[in-house]
């Protein structure tokens, strides 16, 4: 066998040259495919939600272009003397826990109710469920109609001799509840829907045995319907809270975020702000502060809620 | 092991998120892709322009009068093409801005007088005081209209033309003013006697409908400026009237008018609430322009409504309220300038505004069309422009010039105004916290 000369390079050299090449490609390769999904996220993500906090730090005003350029803190600092804030964060904070709290306590009954095996049960549950597929703006004209002092449930109770002519449930001391009602409609089936999902996955053994073991309804209910469904109602609760905290078409809607600010919410005073006014500075830094809370909230409330395991 | 399995969960977990968020990013890209649209295409010498319009107020009887318009600009302009967009009338800034950002404008925009400040502040109009100039306008259209149109812009440059204009009158219900015995009002104290003497709660009827939601600031002018006597907006020193005592006093009037001789439900009424009430007959009298004429005359016939000038003050002088221009802008990235300054001639010149005038229920700015039968024919019309006749009548000009007065009047405003009528404040504090923020703006333009 003739040994290889200088000059020649040795195959089995080029091969183990070749490796780390390969290597390479083969440890970037993951890289390459989340890149797509990952500029997309910056780009549409991580980009806007920077820029929010950008824009909070400048005057950025499109009507007082001149006044344009770095503000510091001075937009954060004028939230605490801004009276229109304070209402809408109070308001904001009011409308999250009557609404999810209502929303919870009704959707669960409603969801046992429909859980029971009854004639004409798949068309009490489409029934149920229908609020939910009708869009928001088409919610609004439904409860602009029944609040409607002319034609609406006002006039007919003004016929019947309750209350007067000319009165809105929504202009004056009940628009709080008549807004909460016109987002319950809605909002009722959402829970109702995710709960009925985890009820019907509950064996009817267990009931079965329970009521052997003498236990009583409640008890049924605490030992076995609750630890079924406790997952799905913390998912909802969440997911309710963040939406009621962020509702802008019911109430912008409805009622304009009025009167006299009462039923603004934080982020519909950051669409008057921003988009109305077209102050984007002193509308990024109310965003940036419901931001944080929300954000804050929702991991108090994920690390309040959390089980060791699974509790079906 | 079984750390392995989570992990390769949280991962598939992350990687189904991931795949939602670009899912929904990319079903975002792909519906923003097939929105908005190119503008303002220069067309080469011997092709057809196309010239986009943007209409900020989407009524549909204003849209099919509009179209007509453009038809018969096109007719006489062959080659010239208009394409009609019209903007939600309450968000249609909104898009502008975007517009102007994007440098997406279009062509040609109707923006309102309180619009151009904003829009003069963004370097997004194209001034046309040269092309007015030239083309002979200043004597073929009202020099007050004019005047107006310019006293909206900061620069005092002419940005709207002055093609239309409005006026504020009073509308009453003729038929129920003869049944209850009354004369047609005359003076403020007529006004008040009347809105008390029609209102009858006990079946829904009332006096008068106060706009206590969006837009409530003109009405609120209409009302109180004219009975206080007050004449300018802002005093020689820079300072605001709004807390002058007499305006004060007057709009504690006008206050007190709320869940009196008006509905409750006025708290929130914006301009469409209250025309639908004055048209189904559940009140006798509304303030609001002359523009809405012909809802009221299609919703009530011509006998039942009429309308009349906001009343000389106690003093005896005249204060017109509400002579706001309204017209056409072209934007100064427009690449169709030449084509597009056709168009505004067209809504100045006889025909076209003749046309358009009529149909919007304004005031036309063309001499010629003033003396048409349908200006003189025009009951709430001709008394907006007797009262503008009176040898001592002087115009109110509302600061739209102020790039805030828009954001206090609508924003700030707004709720106090019901706070007052809900009786949580007095018209005094509200007035002077109001006067207070014009004060500011009007001294930075002053001071700018």
């Amino acid at each position: 066998m003739a040994l290889p000369t200088l000059t020649e390079r040795p195959k089995r050299i080029l091969t183990v040259r070749a490796k780390p090449t390969a290597g390479r490609l083969a440890r970037y390769y993951p890289y390459f495919l989340i890149a797509p999904a990952a500029i997309l996220t910056i780009v549409f993500l991580v980009y806007p939600v920077g820029s929010v906090f950008y824009f909070s730090l400048q005057h950025s005003n499109v009507t007082q272009p001149w006044k344009d350029g770095f503000a510091g803190l001075d937009n954060f600092i004028a939230l605490g003397s801004d009276p229109l804030f304070w209402r809408s964060l109070s308001f904001t904070a009011q409308w999250v826990v009557v609404e999810v709290g209502l929303q919870f306590v009704f959707g669960l009954a409603l969801a046992l109710l429909i859980n029971k095996t009854f004639i004409g049960r798949g068309i009490a549950r489409a029934l149920v469920f229908s609020p939910w597929a009708v869009s928001g703006i088409l919610t609004t004209t439904i409860w602009i109609l029944i609040y409607n002092p002319s034609t609406g449930i006002g006039r007919y109770l003004a016929d019947i001799g309750i209350g007067e002519y000319g009165t809105s449930f929504l202009a004056g001391d009940t628009t709080f509840w008549a807004v909460v009602l016109a987002e319950l409609w809605k909002g009722i089936p959402f829970f109702a829907i995710l709960i009925l999902a985890d009820l019907q996955s509950v064996s009817l053994e267990l009931y079965e045995s329970a009521n052997v073991d003498g236990a009583g309804k409640i008890r049924q209910f605490t030992s076995i319907t609750w630890p079924h469904i406790r997952q799905a109602v913390i998912i909802a609760t969440l997911l309710r809270a963040v939406w009621e905290f962020n509702n802008v078409d019911l109430l912008y809607t409805l009622t304009g975020g009025g009167p006299a600010s009462a039923t603004t919410t934080l982020p519909l005073y950051v669409a008057q702000t921003a988009i109305h006014d077209r102050d984007f500075g002193y509308g990024s830094a109310l965003t940036v502060v419901a931001f944080v809370i929300l954000t804050f909230f929702s991991l108090i409330y994920l690390r309040v809620t959390k089980t060791k395991g699974d509790d079906k | 092991m079984k750390r392995d399995r989570e992990l390769a969960s949280r991962q598939m977990r992350r990687k189904k998120n991931v795949s939602t968020v670009v899912g929904i990013a990319l079903a975002s890209t792909l519906a923003l892709s097939g929105c908005g649209g190119a503008s303002g295409e220069a067309a080469a010498d011997g092709e057809d322009v196309v010239l986009e319009l943007w209409d900020t107020d989407t009524r549909p009887e204003r849209t099919e009068n509009l179209k007509t318009l453009i038809d018969m600009f096109e007719k006489e302009n062959p080659g010239i093409t208009v394409n009609y967009l019209g903007l939600p009338t309450d968000s249609y800034m909104q898009k502008i801005s975007t517009a102007i950002a994007t440098k997406s404008t279009p062509d040609l925009v109707t923006p309102k007088a309180s619009d151009i400040a904003a829009l003069v502040a963004q370097d997004a109009l194209e001034p046309i005081d040269e092309q007015f100039d030239d083309g002979g306008w200043n004597d073929k259209i009202s020099p007050a209209m004019t005047e107006s149109s310019k006293a909206a812009s900061p620069d005092g440059k002419l940005y709207l033309t002055p093609a239309t204009s409005l006026a504020d009158v009073i509308y009453y219900r003729a038929d129920l003013f003869a049944a209850a015995g009354l004369e047609a009002p005359a003076t403020w104290d007529d006004f008040y006697t009347a809105a008390d003497t029609l209102t009858d709660r006990s079946t829904g009827q009332f006096g008068y409908t106060i706009r206590g939601g969006a837009g409530f600031f003109p009405q609120f002018v209409e009302m109180v400026y004219p009975k206080a006597g007050v004449d300018t907006f802002f005093r020689k020193d820079g300072t605001s009237t709004l807390d002058d005592p007499k305006v004060i006093k007057a709009a504690e009037e006008y206050a007190a008018l709320y869940d009196v001789n008006t509905a409750q439900s006025d708290l929130t009424a914006d301009f469409k609430t209250m025309v639908a009430q004055f048209g189904a007959g559940g009140t006798a009298m509304l303030s609001h322009s002359i523009g809405s004429y012909p809802s009221h005359v299609a919703a009530l016939g011509a006998d039942a409504v009429e309308g009349v000038a906001p009343f000389p003050a106690d003093d005896g002088s005249t204060i017109l309220t509400g002579w706001m221009t309204t017209g056409f802008s072209m934007f100064k990235n427009s690449e169709n300038k030449e084509a597009a300054w056709k168009f505004l001639e067209f809504t100045m010149g006889a025909e076209g505004n003749s046309f358009w005038a009529e149909k919007s229920g304004y005031l036309p700015g063309n001499l010629e069309v003033a003396d048409e039968p349908w200006v003189t024919e025009n009951q709430p019309m001709q008394s907006a422009l007797a009262a503008a006749a009176q040898p001592d009548a002087v115009l109110l000009q509302q600061p739209y010039y102020l790039p805030e007065f828009n954001a206090i009047t609508t924003t700030d405003l707004l709720p106090e105004w019901q706070r007052v009528l809900q009786g949580d404040l007095t018209v005094k504090e509200f007035l002077t916290a109001a006067a207070a923020s014009l004060t500011e703006a009007q001294q930075e333009y002053l001071g700018k």
